[in-house]
Parts: structure tokens; sequence; C-alpha cells
């Protein structure tokens, strides 16, 4: 189902952030530090939607939060009251601008384990009020890979409103779900449709794109072989350098893992949930002491064969969307490409 | 004698912050038991008057202290901190307090560069039988510390006062 | 400053003779310029070991027991790394006869941008100072300068220095990278992970990251090596550094001219006392 395309240009896409940005809630990448992280903006000078690919922390903190209250209790002599937790405040109508084609797909991804078992009408809530805006992927970053997975990278409907670079400054912006279609209809009035040439823009922009990319695999190869190699040796090379410090999975789109914890103070308290991560020494420590992955190399197993065999087991779609933020921002560069193309490389142990 | 607020407190490190006008000031003050607590009981003994602002929490000696203590005090709900120990020479196990002076000078230094008033985190040498000069050095900080006005500096939330 | 040919032949005979089980050097990362740690139990592997301006990251860390527990390592050291060590070995965290150290007399290390890095440019210690042996010409100890972001903040006043490290402590996510990658933070569990003692256990806001970031730094202080490998980690770039240089200043100053694991032995500046130590601070 097509949804309508415009085409502006740089003033053009300027004003209309500015018109976005003083209607309606808005997110956007504002740098601190040199770091890029979505935060609520107030004008368009906080923030840089169109930020550097490179340096961006993950759109996922803004709808499975980094720390969130669940709830909270109080005791006293008759008994112990449960407290409703303060309003969620990401609940609201809001559009969030500058968000990576992989990051959005990490959303979509994560619907499937919030529908399952437990269903977290949270995430869903904040997913179906949010209209995401894409950045404007031009070339592939040193450590992305997404176009070489199992999803369609150019016609994306993770995200409502993707941006396509055009030829002589031309800005295309472009509808891909019925909620973007409603969105642009609303609040971007002052864009001209694009003509009928836009496709073959859009499509040879793509082109481009997909030629840049430094790291290709063959994913359904790759999917397959690791499902054989549970046994392989392999694991134990590649993360040997690992030093078993969150990073990769607090700053990942798709990774879930979570912890619940008290903070008490005498007799009230607050139960959070908040990011973990499976390749963290005391992960799933259990009470009596016994750790059921002491040993790096399977937590790094664990790891890599939930983001490229597990998951896609369980829910039909892949759990890593290749965006490489891990490998960057890995204090060591440890890059699951390629921990997984050297495991799917070896032979297969007969035990 | 308690230390009163009168006209209009501001915390120092948020001038944008009012004191309300009932605010005392909380002290806690950590004291070595060999020395300074024993001190404590002799002002106390002696009925010598001194700010009840203060909340004593005894240790067994001030190099006890880990700057972790000071970093929980200040964000619960201490304003201000007073560490007392005995006089370097005359600890109980030794040489406890030149460790501690050396902790505590660097904790001070740390905290006054993040934005804390150096009044906020004070230090003392107060043997057994200086009890006059317990008084002394309660009355000096919790007046530094009415100056300041409150601390709402990292504070923990939803710690009742 | 290029050793790479060397220490491969150093890594090739140790594994030859059989006296390493493991070495940990640097490789190139494969695409860029840059580089990476790498953990070798393989001869065949020696060939990839490379060492120059580039080779950053504090290789130390992976002595810890997590890592390399019982192991015999052949590792390579700059200044700074061998400092580290030395605490490392004074704390009985590692065995010295297990250990066979490539020490370098560091020119200096880049950033990943070919920037010189600023801990370099104000490195007192630029030779390794344990070491089985020694690559490069010893330069010799250099003079204390103070870190130029500290002598800037002490110009600032209070509520400029309390805003400033606000927006620093709003910005941590909690991620811990920062202690992984710290050779000296090897405490099996942290306290501030002790549940029943920590203030915070869960919550992510600018005072649970104070109440991590100042600990950590207090209990790095005078055992800090200033390597940066914390900085480096930080997935939200914090200058971590600026704690750890306040604490190093202050000690500097105050306690003889103390800079951590100089000395093979040497404890850290808050575990030794003189009766000289200033306290006119204290009433």
């Amino acid at each position: 189902m097509s949804f309508s395309t415009f085409v502006t240009d740089k003033a053009g896409l300027q004003k209309l952030y500015e018109a976005i940005i003083s209607k309606h809630e808005t997110y956007a990448p504002v740098e601190k530090f040199g770091k890029y992280d979505y935060k609520k903006v107030s004008s368009l000078k906080e923030c840089d939607p169109d930020s550097p690919i490179a340096m961006t922390m993950s759109v996922k903190p803004l709808f499975f939060p980094r720390s969130a209250k669940i709830m909270k209790y109080e005791a006293n002599s008759a008994g112990t009251n449960i407290l409703d937790t303060d309003e969620d405040l990401l609940a609201g109508k809001r559009v969030i601008l500058g968000v990576k084609h992989c990051d959005a797909r990490g959303l979509q991804v994560l619907e499937a384990v919030n529908k399952w078992d437990y269903v977290d009408n949270d995430f869903l809530k904040r997913r179906a009020n949010t209209v995401i805006f894409s950045t404007r992927c031009d070339k592939a970053d040193t450590h992305c890979f997404c176009t070489s997975l199992d999803y369609d990278v150019e016609n994306l409907d993770a995200l409502d409103v993707a941006m396509v670079n055009g030829t002589n400054g031309k800005i295309y912006v472009q509808a891909r779900t019925e909620k973007g279609d409603v969105f642009l209809k609303e609040n971007a009035s002052a864009l001209s449709s694009a003509n009928g040439g836009a496709s073959a823009e859009m499509k040879k922009q793509y082109e481009a794109f997909a030629a840049s990319f430094r790291l290709k695999m063959e994913y359904k190869e790759i999917n397959e072989k690791m499902s054989k190699r549970f046994d392989s040796p392999a694991f134990e090379e590649a993360s040997r350098n690992c030093v078993s410090c969150n990073t990769c999975a607090f700053i990942c789109p798709t990774c879930h893992c979570f912890k619940i914890s008290d903070e008490k103070i005498k007799d009230t308290g607050v139960r959070y949930k908040s990011y973990d991560s499976c390749n963290n020494v005391y992960f799933t420590l259990e009470a009596g002491g016994h750790n059921p992955r002491p040993a790096k190399y399977r937590r790094w197993r664990q790891r890599s064969m939930h983001k490229f065999v597990y998951y896609k087991e369980r829910f039909g779609v892949n759990l890593c969307v290749g965006c490489g933020h891990c490998a960057i921002s890995c204090p060591v560069n440890i890059s699951i490409f390629e921990v997984v193309n050297h495991v799917a490389a070896t032979p297969v142990e007969s035990s | 004698m308690e230390a009163e607020v009168k006209d209009k407190i501001v915390s120092i490190e948020k001038p944008e912050l009012v004191a309300p006008p009932d605010w005392k000031p909380v002290i806690m003050g950590i004291l070595c038991n060999w020395c300074s607590y024993a001190g404590s009981d002799l002002t106390g003994t002696s009925r010598t008057q001194y700010p009840p602002n203060i909340r004593i929490i005894r240790v067994p000696c001030s190099s006890r202290v880990d700057p972790w203590f000071i970093i929980k005090a200040l964000q619960t709900t201490a304003d201000g901190v007073l560490i007392s120990g005995c006089h370097p020479g005359d600890c109980h196990y030794i040489s406890g307090n030149y460790y501690a002076r050396r902790r505590f000078l660097v904790t001070r230094e740390l905290l006054k560069m993040v934005g804390f008033h150096e009044h906020r985190v004070q230090f003392s040498w107060v043997s057994a039988a200086e009890g006059a000069k317990f008084a002394q050095v309660v009355k000096k900080v919790t007046e530094d510390v009415v100056k300041l006005g409150p601390l709402h500096l990292y504070k923990k939330e939803n710690f009742n006062k | 400053m290029d050793y790479s040919k060397q220490i491969r032949e150093i890594a090739a005979k140790l594994f030859a003779d059989r006296k390493i089980d493991m070495f940990v050097g640097y490789r190139m990362n494969g695409f860029d310029d840059n580089q990476v740690p790498v953990v070798i139990t393989d001869p065949e592997e020696v060939s990839a070991l490379v060492f120059t301006e580039k080779s950053v990251f504090n290789l130390s860390n992976y002595l810890k027991a997590d890592h390399t527990r019982n192991k015999r390592v052949g590792l390579v050291v700059k200044g700074c790394d061998s400092r580290s060590l030395n605490l490392l070995l004074t704390e009985s965290q590692v065995k010295r006869d297990k250990l066979y150290i490539v020490g370098i007399a560091c020119e200096g290390v880049v950033d990943d941008k070919g920037q010189k890095m600023q801990n370099c440019m104000e490195c007192v210690v630029p030779d390794a100072v344990v070491f089985d042996e020694m690559l490069g010409t010893p330069q010799g100890k250099k003079e204390y300068m103070v870190n130029s972001d500290i002598k800037a903040l002490a110009e600032k006043g209070l509520v400029e220095r309390r805003e400033y490290f606000e927006e620093i402590f709003e910005n941590c996510i909690r991620c811990n990278a920062c202690r992984h990658s710290c050779p000296l933070c090897y405490c099996a569990k942290c306290c501030i992970d002790q549940e029943t003692a920590s203030l915070y256990n869960g919550s992510n806001t600018a005072s649970s990251a104070f109440h991590a970031l100042m600990t950590w730094s207090l209990h790095l202080a005078g055992r800090c090596v200033d390597c940066r490998n914390c900085e480096k980690a930080c997935p939200s770039h914090l200058p971590l550094h600026l704690l750890h240089k306040q604490n190093e200043k202050v000690i500097f100053d105050n306690f003889q001219n103390h800079l951590a694991g100089v000395e093979e032995g040497e404890r850290g500046a808050l575990y030794k006392y003189s009766l000289k130590d200033p306290d006119d601070f204290i009433m």
C-alpha cells in the first residue's frame, strides 16, 4: 500500500521541524560531550535531527526506559499498601525526529516479545502514540550491516515517515505507515507533493547506499550455520577480550533483558525495572549463589545465539538489526558481526 | 539554644531554592568511640549546651569512615556532616586517624570541585577530655550550615525527613 | 614508535619455550588504522601483534581474575599500564612469577582521530616501571603538571561548577563500563551494587550517577594511573578524568608528591600515611 510522498529542500525541512516542535511533544538527538542521545526539545536550536549516524544512542529508552518505576509500596501496622507510580511521562502523543532505520526496525522487532507471554502494554502504548521520523542515511558507517539481514531497509515500515535524499538538494519525505500519512497530511501542508520521478530518484539513492557497506553477510547461511554450532570452541576465542561491561546490551536497539529491584527506606519503597545485560558476570545470579553462566564464553554464546538464532526461531524475525552500535561503543571494539562470522566459519563439532 | 532560621535563607549551591521558614539543619556527626564520642559524653554530663541539630553515629575509629558514608549522608537527610576523631598520636588503634586525615582531605576537595560548599563536610580532633571543645565544634558547624542553607544536591528522592 | 616486530619475536619465543599460556597485546582492528586488544593462546596468531602509538587500551585490565585466573600471561605495558600492574601485584591480585612483562618506554598514544591523548601530554612516568624486558630508550620521569581541565574548573565559581557536574551526572546511563575497564576495579561485587548498603538499586538519575561515580573515584583515589580506559569505555563520553585528576592533584600536592604505582610494592596513597600530613583543615 503506498502512502503520500512529499518533496522539499534543506530549508523547507528546517521549517517542517520547527513547525512540528512548536506543535507537538518532540524528541530529537541532542549532543552532549560529543555523543547524541534522544531528549525532549523545545526548539530546533537545541538539537540536530540530521545528526551524524555514528554518534547516536538508540531510541529504545523512549519506549523501554533505562529505569522505570513499576510499583510503590508502603507498610504500616495494618499491612502493606501498593500504590500507583507516577504518571507515565512517555505515554503521551509525541514525535521523535532523526531515528536511524535500523533503530526503528529494532522497535518493530521488539513488538513480538512485548506481545508474548506477558503483554507489555506500556511499550505498546508508547509505540502506538509515537510518530517516528527517520534520519537521512546516505552511506554505511564502519560497523553497520542492516542490508544483509532479514528486513527490507528500502521500504521499511517500522518508522512512520522516511526521509531520503534526492538529487540537486531535494529531500523526499515519505509516509510509510497510515499513522505517518495522517500526520504528514495534518502537519506538512507546506510541502509539495513529489512528482512521478521521485521513486526513481529514491531507488537510485538506495542503490548507492547499499553499495557503500563495508560489512556484508549471507544472513540465511549464517543463521543456519549458527544454529548448528552451539558447541563450537570459536565462541571461546571470539570472546576472550570482552570485559563483560554491559555497554553493548545497554545501547543495543533490541536488547531487552531487565532486572527488578527494590529501593527502600524504612517502610516505604519503590520497585524498579531497569536494564540488565546477559554479558554481566552476575546476570541471573540465583538466590543460593548459583551462577548459570560463570564463564565469559558462555555469556557471549548466549548473546550471539539469541541475536541470530533463538529469537528468529521463536518469533520469525532476527533480533540483531545490524546497527553496529555495540562495536562502536565496546571498550575493546568487539563486533558481533565478526564473532558470528568467525563461529559460522568453523567446522561443526561432533560431540 | 536551637539554631533558628531567620530571614530568607537560600541553598548556597542552588541560590534559586529558598529554605522554608521552619527549616532546621540536620548535621550528621560521625564520632570515634574512644575520643570524640567520649568527649561528647563529657559535654553532656557537664551540662554544656550545644545545638540539637546534630545526629551522632558512633564508629570504633575515624578511619572506619569510608568516603562512601559521607556521600550517603549528604544524599539522604544531612545538610552537613561532621566527622571527629582522636588527636594525631592518640588514636586508640595507633594509626587509624593518620589514614583518616588523608582520606578526609581528598574527599572534601573532590566534593568541593563538583559543587558542594566546603563547609558542608567538616572535621575535628576532639579528645575524651575536651567536652567544651566538642560543644564549640558543633556550634560552629551548625552555624556554618545555617548560613549555607538546606542542601538540595543529588538527594535521594522519596527520602522523608 | 613501532615495536611490532620485536613483540612478535618475543611472543613467539615465549610460546616456543612454553613459558606462557597466553599473550595479551594489540592487533589491528581490520578496517582502519586503529587497534584493539587481543588475547592470544595459539602461537600461530602471534603475527597479528602490533605496537604503535595507536596501542591505547591499558592491557593490565586483563590480569583481573575474571580473565586470566591461574594462567601464565605475557603482556605489553606502557608507563601508565605498568603502574596499574604494579598496584595489582602489590594488592595481591596477580602473581609476579606468572607474568612475563614487556615494558615499553612510551612516547605517548593517540586517539582514533590521531590526536595525542591528553594524559600523554601530561605524562610523568612514560617508561614502564616493572618489566622483564624493556623496549625503547627510557626517557626518565617528567615534571608533574596539573591537568588543564582541572585548572580551568578551579577558576569557576561554586554554582557554575555545580551546574557543569550536574550535566555530567545526568548523562550517565549506569552501564558500569568504566568499572569493568578499570584495571584496579576488581571487587567481586561492587559496594554500590550491594542491595542492602547502597542507596540506589535500579534507578538511573543524576543522583544515582553521583552516588556511583563519586564513590568509585574516591575508592580509586591514590591508585588511579590515568590510563583513560574508563573514559574511552564510557558510551556517554563523560569526562571522567576530571574526578580522578582532581584526586591525583590533591594527593600529589599534599602527600609528598605521591603518584600511584611507581615503586614496586608501594601501596596507594590512601593506604599510607606520614606524620607530616596536613591537618590544618581539621578543627
